[in-house]
């Protein structure tokens, strides 16, 4: 009799934990994987550099969530735009079923990814604007919000300077709709109260450390009062920023994009800087994320995601410490962004294979 | 010399240049360069600015390198193309060998140099020896040595290690040690081309291989070793950039390729070979760097600074030419006297003048 209780015991337990497990499991599987088997390629326009090697295993381990993808491929159109247009036919005709490209050629790429969406393949475009309708010429476009960046900036930049304050932005090459965005953002929140040093739209770097170097030494040279430096790719101002060093002036508050170098330069530099504060947006490798599970969801029959377009979250604040303070990780490479969903380990084994 | 018997044909020339016949080009990038520093005390004092001069001086200084190696080989009648593999080579292998470990650059170094060699003997060789076309070979040869900085670096950036940011972006007695280096090496190269028996021959044979050889000295081989020469400096200017610029992209030299070319043309070099002028390429250097800043501190538009820096490059080239009818009628009629084509006046007149 108490043989046979203990049986039961066990037997109930067994049943529970089995339960558990398999609900667990089902769990797992995110709502946008649907149940139809499929395969899925990335498309990369240019896949040499740290951000974008940090965007590829993040795309990767994002449709490794969902079972239903049988087959992953990954393409690197290493930055000629006739390769990528072949990749992305090649990959059509090899008769992989999703494709989630990141046109850097912008409308160039169009012609092709419409041949791929009217063989009847999905095709997700991402980040850069290529030109051309959903539902025409691709299944769907994730863009990300370089507006709420510039957003996020003018409201922290309005929290530390109330009164106003000489500000200085700097964005990649000339023209780019980013650093155009990011501007609409920044002028949207702050008003007549705040100059911008720099010539309008932005000061040219080409987001190029070097580059970026002599632009501040010029402006830093210029103005003798500068209270903020705006700038949507923060690594690049690391070589840079000791420039005001060589002028005897404190470095200033810092609104950018996050990465691991820029963080330990601030936890390097922030005392001996008295104005040096930091805060970051971030760099958006997740932008990927959403639109792979844009793509999985339509190809498999999924729950398509409530969001439609990538919003960057802001990540490090050094004056309140929120959402987080300031990140550093020494034992990792500097070319990181630990703002990314990718462990930062998992980064370093991207960045260093 | 003819000078003499020339007088009466060349008006143009102020009398007290007769008496001291300055090279080629070299009044002509002096007059460009203290113009300019005038415009700048003008117009845009902050250009000229301490602080300012500090911060851009270590790239001028790089400039300069740079520009040195391609006279190297335009003397000798040819194109170096391979400056942005050699100068990026050789930052990744400065900032990836070591890893941010000191003790690592040393070794890091030596294997920069030794690829440096590598690639010019292999330049060398398909120009000086096999005579392929200079501008084709180096174009194949920067592809290949792009290879290699993929092979090492992956395309990702680095931070440089404390040892070479002290060494190459430090200061000694208040100037930037890229600018001592800088100096040095412009030393080493006008006394190697000017005072030595290896120089001298190195000059003859760029200004006419044909004779060179008739006279038994080693075309090929000095042919060779010109891209040897400028291999080695694309690598000290690499290195210098991996210790100026904190973190450094593996695309480091992309952006030296057309200043490179356009400092020997200033510096008055002649594309067809023969004489060089490292003093006025070193000048040439500064003066494009100085125009950059410039056209930074006076903050007008981007477009603006764009069109201010070729106007200015183009009246630099253009007063350079404009000094040319009254030498090719001096060349024409020297070669006519000769009883040789004039189409070899250009090499004439670097020769002789």
């Amino acid at each position: 009799m108490e043989l046979s209780r203990r049986n039961r015991l066990v037997a109930l337990t067994a049943a529970v934990v089995a339960l558990a497990l398999s609900g667990a499991a089902r769990a797992e599987v995110p709502s946008w994987c649907g149940p139809k088997k499929a395969s899925l390629a990335l498309l990369d326009g240019f896949g040499g550099n740290s951000w974008r090697l940090v965007t590829t295993a993040s795309g990767k381990q994002e449709a490794a969530l969902c079972p239903s993808i049988t087959k992953y491929e990954y393409a690197d159109g290493e930055g000629n735009t006739q390769k990528a247009i072949s990749d992305i036919k090649s990959m059509a005709a090899r008769g992989v079923d999703a494709l989630v490209v990141f046109g850097d050629a912008g409308p160039a790429v169009l012609p092709a990814l419409t041949g791929a969406y009217k063989a009847g393949k999905v095709v997700v475009p991402y980040r850069v604007d290529v030109g051309g309708k959903e539902g025409r010429n691709y299944t769907k476009f994730i863009g990300s919000s370089f507006r709420d960046d510039g957003v996020s900036w003018g409201n922290w930049i309005r929290s530390i300077l109330p009164d106003g304050g000489n500000l200085l932005f700097l964005s990649g090459p000339a023209g780019n709709s980013q650093g155009l965005d990011e501007l609409a953002g920044l002028k949207s929140v702050l008003d007549g109260k705040y100059k911008f040093l720099n010539p309008a739209p932005f000061d040219v770097t080409n987001w190029d450390p070097s580059l970026t170097q002599q632009v501040l030494t010029a402006e830093i040279s210029k103005n003798p009062k500068i209270d903020v430096i705006v700038s949507d790719f923060g690594p690049s101002l690391v070589g840079a920023l000791p420039v005001f060093k060589k002028f005897n002036r404190s470095i200033p508050a810092l609104a950018t994009s996050d990465g691991n170098s820029l963080g330990c330069f601030w936890v390097d530099n922030h005392q001996d800087n008295p104005d040096f504060k930091l805060f970051t947006v971030a760099t958006g490798n997740d932008n990927v994320r959403l639109a792979v599970d844009w793509a999985i969801a339509e190809v498999t029959g999924g729950k398509l995601p409530s969001e439609q377009i990538f919003k960057a979250p802001v990540f490090e604040n050094s004056v309140t410490g929120q959402p987080s303070p300031v990140q550093c990780r020494r034992d990792l490479p500097g070319a990181i962004y630990l703002s990314a969903k990718l462990s930062g380990d998992d980064q370093a084994k991207a960045v260093n294979k | 010399m003819n000078l003499t018997a020339e007088e009466p044909v060349r008006p143009a020339v102020p009398h007290g240049m007769r008496r001291v016949p300055l090279a080629r080009g070299f009044l002509t990038v002096v007059l460009s360069t203290l113009g300019l520093l005038l415009l700048c005390a003008i117009f845009a004092p902050s250009a000229v600015a301490p602080g300012a001069l500090a911060g851009s001086l270590p790239f001028a200084a790089v400039l300069m390198i740079v520009g040195l190696a391609q006279m190297l080989v335009v003397q000798q009648g040819g194109f170096d193309l391979s400056v942005a593999g050699g100068v990026s080579l050789a930052v990744v292998i400065a900032t990836h060998l070591p890893a941010g470990n000191d003790a690592l650059l040393l070794p890091a170094a030596v294997t920069a140099f030794l690829c440096a060699m590598a690639a010019g003997l292999l330049n060398g060789l398909l120009v000086g020896v096999l005579r392929l076309n200079a501008i084709v070979a180096t174009i194949g040869m920067n592809a290949l040595i792009y290879g290699g900085v993929f092979a090492v670096s992956g395309g990702v950036p680095r931070t440089t290690t404390p040892l070479l940011a002290a060494i190459a972006g430090g200061e000694t007695a208040g100037v930037g040690n890229a600018v001592w280096f800088a100096l040095a090496i412009l030393l080493i190269v006008t006394f190697a081309l000017k005072t030595t028996v290896v120089g001298r021959r190195f000059e003859a044979i760029g200004a006419n291989p044909l004779a060179a050889r008739a006279v038994g000295l080693r075309v090929r081989l000095y042919q060779t070793m010109a891209y040897v020469c400028a291999q080695i400096l694309y690598c000290v200017a690499g290195l210098l950039i991996a210790g100026i610029t904190r973190e450094p992209t593996a695309f480091q030299g992309d952006p030296l390729l057309l200043p490179s070319v356009a400092v020997v043309v200033l510096g008055g070099t002649s594309l067809l070979g023969g004489r060089g002028f490292p003093i006025s390429t070193a000048l040439a250097a500064f003066f494009l760097n100085q125009l950059s800043q410039f056209a930074l501190a006076v903050g007008v538009p981007y477009s603006a600074q764009a069109i201010i820096q070729a106007f200015a490059l183009g009246l630099g080239i253009a007063v350079y030419s404009l000094r040319r009818p009254g030498r090719n009628r001096k060349s024409a009629g020297r070669t006519g006297r000769l009883g040789k084509p004039g189409n070899t006046e250009e090499k004439h007149g670097t020769v002789t003048s």
